[in-house]
């Protein structure tokens, strides 16, 4: 009896095991075994299964509840596996019994029954009506009457307006960043003219101070940064270019639509220029690891991944980034839609160009080829002439590796085991004679000549034409043969890789240019290359007609990142006016109409007033997409006129946050704006605009905690005491005063920043040396400035002369406490 | 959840120093530690020579590694297999091996769970870094303490909830992007306490302004900003930013009398080893970092290994693994294991989470002779306390070392067993991000089931 329970319970052990191995076979295997190896995970064998993926171990016999297979099969853990489809609770049952039992497999290989077919999901009726991808329906209504609508709703009326010293400190704040001087405050104050609120709205928006505030928002959203990020940090000599231009380009009220094309294909565009050339620095802001990028292809994904965010999040408010490993959870975009848009990019390349006419470009780029192909000969023949020294100086300096290394070298090639080879070879390609070496046992003769070549080297080095101005800027052509850069040197010993291809770097023709080929990713990995891939736009945006190649007629670029641009900009396309209307509202009151900035999806944020976002996104388009024109006409409106005290106590209860704006949102200053108003109203700001960034000096403790890349650290002086946005962006060592202010992060494209209250703020502006020397000169100007000094203060700092409690609390106050004191006030750090 | 700590965040948190009344309010279970010290051993320490024995190094020695497929190095060529030159030993009850590098952590064998199969992404020292910091080898994701920060908040209001203390030759590889608040507010980020001086960054006024002219002047702001509050009624922030004020002032005393070590007795001192020249620096960062969780800090992150010289001031053992490995383990043995054996004796160490790791580890064939290069494939790393059971191994690397074999851990795996003994489901711990629910193991990772 026990015998035949025995035996019994062995043949369902062996049932179990081949009902497992149908299982796997059907609902598993084609993407874990055989052809396709997802997440390195092979289900095919025990041994493979226990070793696990590339997330860890898949089964732990005798442990299913904890088996990761168990936990991922049930939804435990996610993904829920098998993607697309789930496994029953008996199946379930089944495989937890096979783990616990030892997970044993049966006598026989197992193969998968199906193949992988990347299929798209048809658009749903419900993805085409999802509101941010409906056409634009201008309201018959204004901003005031919309907003007053949603306040009747309520039962809540909007404040009246605000004073004019508030009104003239808001806007100055708002649009240019920096506090009105006491006679800015009282020319406005006093003035009797009946526009003389839209006069002083032009007034700001022609002042070139406008550029480095609102310009600041753009960069934001364009995560640009002076540095390179990860190891080596590198310095980018070239970015703040693209800085600037970006400044500049506020200035002049570059339409956004003109904008956004320079940015995404300045280089494709009929006649390009120096600006439209370093826009495209935009596609270029990434994160960059820079160690031979050519080698590495991983690391060229992920760059094409930050820019498809940054498109996608930063001008048509889609997380399109999220369907790079499979269809989108919950917006109607698939993974083909991630990889047409891959696609439309993929033709990319790094090159730095030369900001000046052809011609001399042409001149300066033969003459530094002149210079190396000379200097290239003389090298050579250093080399020669040291060769023999060389010889004698390496035997001894293999010496002091250790006594295998030694054995190995010294063992004649054709003899060496093969550990021995390996060995030889990391040393004897790796090991270099110094020149110093070479000195010591020189003859006098070679020496001299040695010199002599050097001497001329180094003249030659002095001819090179003076450096022509440089765009950080991306064109297309083929990345398999970008030249080493900074970070490209190959390890000791590696050597470049020959490429097994013919190619250019840059299209040279007289063929058009074609982009390299580029596929579908299945699961996103990089070596599970599914069909090719042709460009093309998000299918539940795209309204037709419109081409995915506007091929240039040179001939040297794809034209894809033209049609994205066009695309993009085609009056069509509700997205990008949509999420610019969008962000201009966020910035001028705190909180977008539809708050998720960068999400128009289903994971975002409604629209809390949609007439008014379209009321906004169809001004912006006819008015020819001038920021400038949107800037007057929602600050010329009743609800950015009105106060921000709270009139009615009630309005509190029924709409605590104010998301009905019955008021003027009470909001804190970004970083960079409270350092610059501390600056101005101090009166040393120094107001040198564009070049070069700047380096306020640091503590030499946090210098080391980065030590790569560059800090050129400045003395504290007018030299920094210029605005914020001047100051060097390094990734990897964040300025502390903007990140203890929320800086948001320098790598992550993002719209609407953080705010928090922490007291390392209260900290920076108690006992920071800068801030107590800034107060200290604004101590120093209310000095000079003579008579009542704390109205000076407050005039100065606040816009407004001081109540009577207020001049009680100071009182006993000295020059320095008063005004560090003032530039510590809620109302100085506010926007009010 | 999410909306509660958002809120205790909008209402004046700041500095991870959240208001949460108690441990429990925010976690998921019943945690079995309330703070983690973080032991980062900076430049990838090697399995093979400190806690992952290979004789089979010995049998093949000077062979090439073979059947592995391409064997990626980071720098040259592959080497053929090395043996350690370490001798390894059995301590404890458990028998656990430990190599001779580390006598005093060996002692305390039976103190730690040790994992020998624990890989990672990538070969580079600053993803890597970030990949341990963060989960991902990008930069910019919030970092592991700035999650426990928002998930459990700080229990000290006059102390920040999160606190680094990076090696005096300076920071670790990738800089402070490894204790960023990613996404999430600044008031997560770790705050870096330095060994010397003011520890932190504009703690203390500068010379000149004395502490009753200072207190004078807070005085006047409070008035101020009350006179303006009054206009503002139930504006949380407004209200948030006088207390910061508060909260800033008792830092100023609070944060340099958590780190002085002026009344630990000589015996403490000598069991960190504060005593001998070459322990002192670590030995000092672990005292401060019992000193800083005694107080309530959450989540101390230590550094061992700064950029200097690299080769010689971290743990990357490029040119030679005897002589690296010695230098470092030396000067982190006594400290850690000083560390283990005072939070065991002030009774800290059944609810502390203690973590040490690198990196990466490093490979089972030589570089030139006598160094290894970089090995992603596979590290050993321990965990004690929180009632974790010491003296077990937990999952194996292959014969040579050179890929984790019997239960392979990821970095991910790793976090959630780390939030997990802090009460904290690493499925549930969610930031909301631009429209998704982010997290700490992205869509992956499973507790470690020997430790959950």
């Amino acid at each position: 009896m026990l015998r035949i329970c025995f035996v019994f319970g062995f043949a369902l052990a062996l049932f179990a095991q081949e009902d497992v191995a149908t299982l796997l076979e059907q609902k598993c295997l084609h993407c874990h075994g055989g052809g396709l190896e997802l997440g390195k995970l092979d289900l095919r064998t025990r041994a493979a299964v226990l070793r696990g993926g590339e997330h860890g171990a898949t089964v732990v016999p005798g442990a299913a509840a904890t088996s990761k297979l168990i936990r991922m099969v049930s939804g435990l853990d996610t993904p829920r596996m098998p993607l697309g489809g789930s496994l029953t609770e008996g199946e379930i049952r089944l495989l937890t019994d096979w783990i616990n039992s030892g997970a044993k497999y049966p006598d026989r290989p197992l193969v998968a029954k199906q193949s992988v077919v990347s299929t798209e999901p048809p658009l749903r009726d419900a993805d085409k009506k999802w509101w941010a991808f409906q056409p634009i329906a201008k309201p018959a209504a204004t901003i005031d009457s919309l907003i007053k609508a949603s306040l009747v709703k309520k039962e809540l009326r909007p404040a009246p307006r605000a004073d004019r010293s508030t009104l003239v400190r808001r806007a100055y704040l708002d649009l240019i960043g920096l506090p009105p001087t006491p006679s800015e405050v009282d020319a406005f104050v006093n003035s009797k003219a009946p526009d003389a609120w839209s006069r002083l709205i032009d007034h700001l928006l022609a002042s070139p101070h406008y550029g480095e505030r609102w310009g600041r928002h753009w960069l934001d959203v364009a995560r640009y940064a002076d540095s390179n990020g990860y190891e080596q940090d590198f310095d980018r000599p070239n970015a703040w270019r693209y800085r600037d231009y970006v400044i500049r380009a506020f200035n002049d009220d570059k339409p956004y639509d003109a904008f956004l094309t320079e940015q995404l294909a300045g280089d494709e565009i009929d006649h390009p220029t120096y600006d439209s050339l370093t826009a495209t620095g935009f596609l270029r802001s990434y994160a960059k690891v820079g160690f031979r990028e050519k080698d590495n292809p991983e690391f060229r994904y992920e760059y094409l991944d930050d820019m498809i965010a940054t498109i996608g999040r930063g001008v048509m408010g889609l997380t399109v980034q999220c369907a790079r490993c499979h269809d989108h959870k919950f917006d109607p975009i698939s993974q083909k839609d991630y990889y047409r848009m891959q696609a439309t990019l993929f033709g990319y390349v790094e090159v730095d160009q030369p900001l000046v006419p052809p011609a001399e470009a042409k001149i300066w780029r033969e003459a530094n080829a002149r210079v190396d192909a000379a200097i290239t000969e003389l090298r050579d023949r250093i080399r020669i002439l040291e060769a023999p020294y060389a010889a004698q100086i390496l035997p001894n300096k293999y010496k002091r590796f250790p006594a295998n290394v030694q054995e190995a070298i010294a063992t004649p090639e054709a003899q060496r085991t093969p550990g021995q080879t390996l060995l030889a070879n990391q040393v004897t390609r790796t090991t270099r004679a110094s020149a110093a070496e070479i000195d010591r046992i020189c003859s006098p003769a070679d020496l001299a000549t040695r010199r002599q070549l050097n001497a001329e080297i180094a003249a030659l080095d002095k001819k090179r034409p003076a450096p022509v101005p440089m765009a950080m800027s991306v064109t297309d052509g083929d990345y398999r043969f970008t030249p080493d850069g900074p970070g490209d040197e190959p390890a000791p010993g590696k050597g470049i890789k020959a490429e097994a291809i013919a190619g250019s770097f840059l299209h040279e023709g007289p063929n058009r240019y074609s982009a390299p080929p580029s596929f579908l990713l299945v699961r996103g990995d990089i070596h599970a290359k599914g069909e090719p891939m042709r460009p093309g736009f998000p299918r539940a945006a795209d309204w037709g007609g419109l081409p995915v190649e506007v091929p240039p007629a040179s001939g040297q670029t794809s034209g894809r990142r033209l049609a994205l641009a066009r695309w993009l900009t085609a009056p069509e396309n509700p997205l990008t006016a949509r999420v610019m209307a969008n962000r201009l509202w966020h910035h001028h009151f705190g909180r977008g109409i539809v708050p998720s900035l960068d999400n128009f999806g289903r994971m975002g944020d409604k629209p809390s007033n949609p007439e008014l976002l379209d009321l906004l996104a169809t001004e912006l388009v006819t008015r020819r997409w001038s920021l400038k024109s949107m800037h007057r006409l929602i600050m010329t409106s009743e609800t950015y006129q009105q106060a921000s005290a709270i009139e009615d106590p009630a309005a509190l209860s029924s709409d605590p946050t104010n998301k009905l704006l019955w008021r003027y949102p009470i909001r804190r200053l970004e970083a960079e704006i409270v350092r610059d108003q501390v600056l101005a109203v101090s009166g040393t700001l120094n107001q040198t605009q564009f070049g070069p960034a700047i380096f306020p000096p640091l503590p030499a403790e946090l210098l080391a905690s980065s030590a790569k890349g560059i800090w050129n650290q400045q003395p504290d002086g007018p030299e920094t005491w210029r605005r914020s946005v001047y100051v060097y962006r390094k990734r990897g060592l964040p300025f502390p005063m903007f990140e203890t202010f929320d800086l948001p992060d320098q790598n992550i494209a993002c719209g609407a920043r953080n705010v928090s209250t922490a007291p390392t703020q209260a900290l920076y502006l108690m006992n920071d040396p800068f801030l107590l020397r800034q107060a200290h000169l604004f101590a120093e100007r209310i000095r000079e400035a003579g008579g009542d000094p704390v109205a000076t203060a407050f005039r100065l700092a606040l816009a407004r002369g001081p109540k009577p409690e207020e001049r009680t609390a100071v009182a006993t106050l000295d020059l320095d406490a008063l005004a560090q004191v003032v530039l510590n006030l809620n109302e100085f750090l506010y926007l009010r | 959840m999410q909306s509660r700590r958002k809120f205790l965040l909008e209402a004046g948190g700041g500095l991870g120093a959240l208001a949460l009344t108690s441990l429990e309010a925010a976690t998921h279970h019943a945690p079995r530690a309330k703070r983690v010290i973080s032991l980062f051993m900076s430049g990838g320490v090697s399995h093979m020579d400190t806690f992952d024995p290979k004789p089979a190094l010995a049998r093949y020695a000077g062979q090439p590694l073979s059947g592995k497929g391409d064997i990626v190095v980071r720098q040259g060529h592959p080497g053929p297999l090395m043996p350690s030159p370490f001798k390894f030993h059995r301590h404890g009850q458990s028998g656990l091996e430990v190599s001779e590098l580390f006598p005093k952590l060996g002692a305390l064998a039976d103190e730690y769970a040790l994992i020998r199969s624990v890989f990672s992404k990538s070969n580079d020292h600053v993803q890597a870094h970030y990949a341990l910091s963060s989960g991902q080898i990008r930069m910019g994701f919030p970092s592991l303490g700035a999650w426990v920060t928002y998930g459990l908040g700080s229990v000290n209001k006059d102390l920040p909830g999160y606190v680094v203390l990076y090696d005096q030759r300076g920071g670790p590889f990738g800089g402070p992007a490894n204790w960023t608040a990613g996404f999430m507010p600044a008031a997560y980020q770790g705050t870096v306490f330095r060994a010397s001086g003011d520890p932190i960054l504009d703690l203390k006024p500068p010379p000149g302004l004395s502490n009753d002219e200072q207190r004078k002047r807070l005085a006047a702001l409070a008035k101020l900003n009350a006179i303006d509050a009054a206009q503002t009624p139930a504006n949380t922030e407004l209200a948030a930013r006088l207390e910061s004020y508060e909260l800033a002032y008792r830092m100023q005393s609070a944060a340099p009398e958590a780190v002085d070590l002026a009344s630990e007795s000589a015996a403490t001192k000598t069991l960190y080893g504060l005593d001998q020249s070459h322990t002192e620096p670590f030995g000092r960062q672990c005292l401060m970092a019992r000193r800083l969780v005694e107080r309530g800090v959450r989540f101390v992150q230590l550094y061992h290994g700064g950029l200097g010289n690299q080769n010689l001031d971290t743990w990357d053992a490029h040119e030679d693994v005897r002589s690296n490995h010695t230098r470092h383990a030396a000067a982190t043995d006594t400290p850690i294991a000083g560390l283990l054996t005072d939070l065991k004796a002030r009774g800290m160490l059944d609810d502390t989470l203690v973590i040490w790791h690198g990196e990466f580890g490093r490979m089972p064939i030589s570089q030139r002779g006598l160094g290894r290069d970089h090995n992603p494939g596979a590290m050993s790393i321990w965990m004690a306390g929180a009632k974790i059971r010491g003296g077990q191994v937990i999952g194996s690397s292959d014969e040579f070392g050179y890929k984790a074999e019997e239960q392979p851990i990821s970095v991910h795996d790793f976090h959630a067993t780390i939030l997990h003994l802090l009460g904290l489901e690493h499925t549930k711990l969610t930031y909301r991000f631009n429209g998704r629910e982010m997290r700490l193991t992205d869509v992956y990772g499973t507790p470690i089931p020997q430790i959950a």
